[in-house]
């Protein structure tokens, strides 16, 4: 049974991964974080990716170009790595993105985006 | 057990995570709310503004009311309802640990924010859902009082919480844009339900629903609430538009003693643009009303249609904000588990 701690665990396992969390991004509040943060500071990270997703849901019209189109998943790339971003839909009223934070030379872009969508699936279906 | 005492209830928290207590720190209201801790550790939070696990999980469709009713009867007496649901398969393990985390943050704010409520703890309550996550207690009051600074960084009219929410008759622009959410909470305002009325019917978080009407009210496409000192006067609420032309007749007018005491219709009122009647345009009645031979009536004559006078009206509506749908939701889930 996968819970939450569990699912960051598997995120960690990911090849390349420095850190993990689950954030609401309402609140740019991180509800678990696992491993490393960038700047050591798990909440700026949490506020930043809150700003993201919600520039990127509500600020831009990506989401809006055909209908019923729903965001999936938002990834940035750095020179020194790949921050991923993939929306957790729940049924219940729930606003969460998992976000994980790859190493650019150990990391490998499709593998961890693959994995993501399929842990944040596992959470919430059996 | 001591009687209620005035205090910060997040100073209480951190005392009673401390000494690692097990109970319940219960907060007086309006709105209230309970934080319960195992071992001064955080288990599960509720409050009458935010949805509770069993409104997110049913208003959502994710359970039938059945499914939850029948959960809560059997495990209720042993605080094993979430394990239940757990057990036989209903939820998955994250789904509920993410519920559960949400409603608990969602609830502990407005527990939380308050500067001063009656608190009390009862030691070695627990609650009937069960323990299913274990959260700090300080990160639990580090996230409340972010959680108020962010409300205030959007618009700062702390008003919003908990008055009835009257969206604007007409836009303050010709073009506006809204989210979803913000669409869901215009619909079902009907002038009457207050935003914690409104997270209940819609099954949406306490939090979120102020969020978004702190943003439609910055936008101008909210009514915004009058604030709390004139909440005594005679003032008739829920009239379609601007309050001025609703008056009693008799009243008089704004500009003076000397003023005209019949024609309201050319009386200084907001233009129709903006949401609100300026404090300051009938804070001068009250003087104006004593130094003349005439007096406005206490209570003005209604007119027909007209609704009651807030004083009258607010005497039950703002105790318990969101009570009464709490209540009707309770009934109709247990009536639908009868069926």
């Amino acid at each position: 049974m996968p819970g939450v701690e569990n699912c960051l665990q598997e995120a960690m396992a990911i090849p390349g991964a420095i850190g993990a969390s689950i954030v609401d991004y309402t609140t740019g509040f991180a509800i678990a974080t696992s491993g490393a943060a960038p700047n050591e500071d798990h909440e700026a990270a949490a506020a930043g990716t809150a700003d993201v997703v919600q520039a990127a849901q509500s600020r831009s019209l990506f989401v809006s170009a055909v209908p019923h189109d729903l965001l999936e998943d938002l990834i940035i790339t750095t020179a020194g790595g790949y921050h991923l971003l993939r929306l957790v839909q729940t049924d219940f009223d729930s606003r969460l993105v998992l976000y994980v934070w790859l190493d650019r030379i150990r990391g490998n872009l499709a593998v961890a985006r693959r994995r993501m969508q399929s842990l944040a699936d596992e959470l919430i279906t059996t | 057990m001591k009687p209620p005492k005035s205090a910060a209830p997040g100073r209480l928290l951190t005392q009673v995570a401390g000494e690692r207590r097990t109970g319940a720190l219960i907060v007086g209201g309006p709105p209230g709310g309970t934080v319960y801790l195992v071992e001064g550790l955080v288990t599960y939070a509720e409050s009458a503004a935010a949805p509770g696990v069993g409104e997110l999980l049913t208003a959502s469709g994710r359970l039938a009311p059945r499914t939850w009713q029948a959960a809560l009867d059997a495990g209720t007496s042993h605080a094993t309802v979430g394990r239940l649901l757990l057990e036989q398969g209903h939820i998955t393990q994250g789904e509920m640990e993410l519920c559960v985390l949400g409603a608990t943050y969602d609830a502990a704010y407005f527990a939380l924010s308050p500067v001063s409520a009656p608190v009390d703890f009862l030691d070695g309550a627990t609650h009937w859902l069960g323990e299913l996550v274990r959260v700090d207690p300080a990160a639990v009051t580090r996230e409340s009082r972010r959680r108020g600074r962010l409300l205030d960084e959007i618009f700062p009219y702390p008003q919003i919480d908990t008055a009835a929410v009257i969206p604007a008759t007409r836009p303050p622009r010709e073009r506006i844009t809204l989210t979803a959410p913000q669409w869901e909470l215009l619909v079902h305002a009907d002038g009457q339900r207050t935003p914690a009325d409104l997270a209940q019917l819609l099954g949406r978080a306490g939090y979120a629903t102020i969020q978004e009407l702190r943003r439609l009210a910055a936008a101008g496409l909210i009514e915004l609430p009058a604030p709390r000192e004139r909440a005594g006067k005679p003032e008739f609420v829920r009239l379609p538009r601007a309050r001025g032309t609703a008056v009693d007749v008799q009243r008089p007018a704004p500009g003076g003693p000397d003023g005209p005491t019949v024609p309201i219709v050319t009386s200084p009122r907001p233009g129709l643009a903006s949401g609100d009647p300026p404090p300051q345009q009938r804070q001068p009645d009250p003087a104006t009303a004593n130094g003349t031979a005439y007096r406005a009536p206490r209570l003005a004559r209604r007119k027909p249609g007209a609704k009651l006078p807030r004083e009258v009206a607010a005497d039950t509506a703002h105790v318990h904000p969101g009570t009464d749908e709490v209540l009707l939701k309770r009934i109709r889930t247990a009536l639908r588990a009868l069926r």
